[in-house]
């Protein structure tokens, strides 16, 4: 197995995994999404509250504020010394105190340890009037998307089948599937269709092409075969920036491998062979 | 304890008990108002 990237900054990437299934892409993927653990505002402690907005609102709203996570310095509440009580290895702690007319922005959520701001500083919270205040103090926890979908650090994870495409003898360059294709990934060169240099990774696998080539009336076939080949996976994945992409990805892998250990010892215990 | 209200017409503050009507102009559109206490919310 193998990866190979074709795109890698710190928010997103894009990567093809060789000789694998369909069953350990899709649990790949949903590590990524539910397994890989990052810091999100959890409790909120109201003082004042005169905007339009409920508490339970403006709590719920902090809390898909994404923050960024240094997982060094930060554990789950679970794996804490404290035992989960709260101490500053498992607990970020915001105040936010802003005062009407004006919109409040996540930007004016002041954290205790200045490397859990924000992720983003221009995200609103809510509109303050004339005379209306808000004044709160909240606490971040590091927990997993298994337990609520602000903890997940990625907002785009998905894969499909590496395009392959093949053209028959029969093709007479008609440019009808040129034109039906929505990425545009196909031309006619020479007499005959074939694929844009460097874009086959991009076809969507909708075989609009391979409708639009039967509807030109050659042969009971069309001369455009789309198939996706099940053991080469193109990935795409966009996280919050509340972790870099490559941490989540390595994140992600590792907590395959130690579920796949932990049934790998479960099962040599339950048959007695070590 | 009774809970503190505000009048929608004349802006009194009025406490009421049994009968929802303002004892200063008789409204009775009433706004509850907010009370002094600290709340704490789980953010989900």
């Amino acid at each position: 197995m193998e990866i190979i990237f074709g795109r890698l900054d710190n928010n997103n990437a894009r990567f093809t995994l060789t000789e694998t299934r369909t069953a350990f892409a899709n649990a790949f993927r949903r590590a990524m999404i539910s397994e890989v653990p990052t810091l999100a505002i959890d409790q909120v402690r109201i003082y004042d509250n005169t905007s339009v907005l409920f508490d339970e609102m403006l709590a719920h709203r902090l809390g898909l504020i994404p923050l960024r996570t240094d997982l060094t310095t930060y554990v789950p509440a679970g794996e804490c010394s404290c035992g989960g009580a709260g101490c500053t290895h498992c607990t970020a702690t915001y105040t936010l105190s802003v005062e009407g007319p004006r919109m409040v922005f996540s930007r004016d959520l002041i954290p205790q340890d200045p490397t859990t701001a924000p992720c983003h500083d221009e995200i609103p919270i809510i509109k303050l009037s004339e005379n209306q205040k808000v004044v709160l103090e909240a606490r971040a926890t590091v927990n997993t998307g298994k337990e609520h979908a602000k903890w997940q650090p990625t907002i785009a994870c998905g894969y499909k089948n590496y395009p392959e495409i093949t053209f028959s003898e029969n093709c007479d360059g008609c440019g009808m599937c040129v034109e039906e294709c929505p990425r545009g990934i196909l031309t006619v060169k020479e007499g005959k269709a074939q694929v844009v240099a460097e874009k086959q990774e991009e076809c969507l696998l909708c075989r609009l092409c391979e409708e639009a080539c039967m509807a030109g009336g050659i042969g009971s076939e069309p001369s455009i075969r789309i198939k996706g080949d099940e053991t080469r996976k193109i990935f795409v994945v966009e996280g919050d920036e509340s972790l870099p992409v490559q941490e989540i990805i390595e994140r992600a892998l590792m907590h395959l491998r130690q579920k796949s250990e932990d049934l790998h010892t479960i099962v040599s215990q339950l048959s007695g062979v070590t | 304890m009774p809970a503190t209200y505000k009048c929608a017409r004349c802006k009194h503050k009025v406490e009421i008990d049994v009968n929802v009507r303002c004892p200063y102009c008789g409204n009775r559109i009433l706004f509850k108002e907010r009370g002094a206490g600290i709340k704490d919310l789980k953010a989900r």
